[in-house]
């Protein structure tokens, strides 16, 4: 049974106002509803006409998507991974390490989520783990690593200083914190994703945390609609 | 004030009847994430029940499933992605913590066998004089 209001609730009444049919008055209202009209109508031009945007929920996109300098890494098969191989697709960069146990994983198996739910839209998509620890991280060790993760999914790294070039490019930092012994050292780096268009310019950067849901839905829609 | 009276006893008596089980600290939902070949280092996860009156305080693990375990905490501070080392694991009495991806977890060194989904990985939090022993499972990434 549905709950219904008595008529006489629903209806507001206020204090009768005083009306006037007098001709100021009149012209005025004229005047209002002509101006109401330009403005309506300036607003549907500027709609139209603005270029197209897709906001996102997970990350900031550039207004200005940012050309990025000519660099070379080495990708997970030990060949050269260069602005050529950012373009005509989209590129989600992952700065990170393999001698992570914790947030690594959880993102690239995020990822890996994302891209399953993507379906074919993933496709057009290309995941990069860019290795900030090229000491440890050669191209063996991040070829296991990535493709455990998805035969998809691509690594790349680079020796100094051509690494701080690129990840000053995009926008990464990173630092090297001592352990106990030499080899037990970790990496601080930047948590955000980078998202590279299919020209191989820096579209913007997806922030932690990040989330499946909101990740799919911001990609599907940016794959969809500039692909 | 007699309200009170009542109330002090109320919370000795169950205090008392909470005691017939030994209470003691306690572990649950133990895993870790299987871990891509060649990888010599690993996280685990857990949840930590404080089954006591007195605050629980951990401070490292042992293990001999893996060469050496460190309590360890991911934070993303200003945009950046650190892993914290040395950390303490603090459980008010009759609360709970909990390990979890991005924040404190299990940092597991070297694995001593090949661990496969299913395969369980057996740790001991040091907890001042008490010691909670913990079972995790392997779970798929």
């Amino acid at each position: 049974m549905r709950l219904r209001l008595p008529p006489r609730q629903r209806i507001i009444t206020f204090p009768p106002t005083v009306s006037s049919t007098s001709n100021p008055n009149k012209t005025a209202l004229t005047v209002f509803l002509a101006a109401l009209a330009l403005i309506g109508g300036v607003l549907a031009a500027v709609f139209i006409s603005a270029p197209k945007t897709t906001a996102i929920e997970s990350g900031t996109l550039l207004q200005q998507p940012r050309a990025l300098p000519a660099f070379s890494l080495v990708d997970e098969s030990g060949a050269a991974f260069t602005n050529a191989q950012l373009q005509d697709r989209w590129t989600l960069i992952f700065p990170g390490f393999t001698y992570c146990p914790d947030i690594c994983p959880t993102t690239l198996g995020l990822l890996k989520t994302v891209q399953a739910q993507l379906g074919e839209r993933a496709d057009a998509l290309q995941v990069l783990l860019f290795s900030v620890d090229p000491e440890r991280d050669t191209p063996e060790v991040l070829q296991r690593y990535v493709h455990f993760f998805s035969p998809a999914f691509r690594g790349a790294t680079a020796p100094e200083p051509a690494l701080r070039e690129f990840a000053q490019a995009l926008g990464v930092a990173y630092a090297k914190v001592p352990g106990e012994t030499p080899e037990s050292y970790t990496m601080d780096h930047s948590a955000a994703l980078v998202l590279i268009n299919p020209r191989g310019e820096i579209a913007g950067y997806f922030t932690p945390p990040h989330r499946v849901d909101a990740l799919t839905r911001d990609l599907g829609a940016l794959l969809e609609s500039r692909s | 004030m007699n309200l009170r009276l009542i109330g002090l006893c109320a919370v000795l008596i169950l205090t008392a009847c909470s005691r017939t089980p030994p209470a003691a600290p306690q572990a649950s939902d133990g895993w870790v994430r299987l871990a891509p070949p060649g990888t010599n280092v690993n996280a685990g996860y857990l949840r930590l029940h404080n089954n006591t009156s007195q605050p629980l305080r951990c401070d490292g693990a042992d293990t001999t499933d893996f060469g050496a375990a460190e309590i360890h905490r991911t934070v993303v501070d200003d945009g950046q992605s650190r892993m914290l080392r040395e950390q303490v694991i603090e459980v008010p009495p009759h609360g709970s913590a909990e390990l979890a991806p991005g924040g404190y977890h299990l940092m597991l060194f070297r694995p001593q066998k090949a661990l496969t989904v299913g395969d369980t990985v057996s740790v001991t939090l040091r907890c001042g004089e008490t010691a909670v022993d913990a079972v995790l499972t392997v779970r798929a990434a």
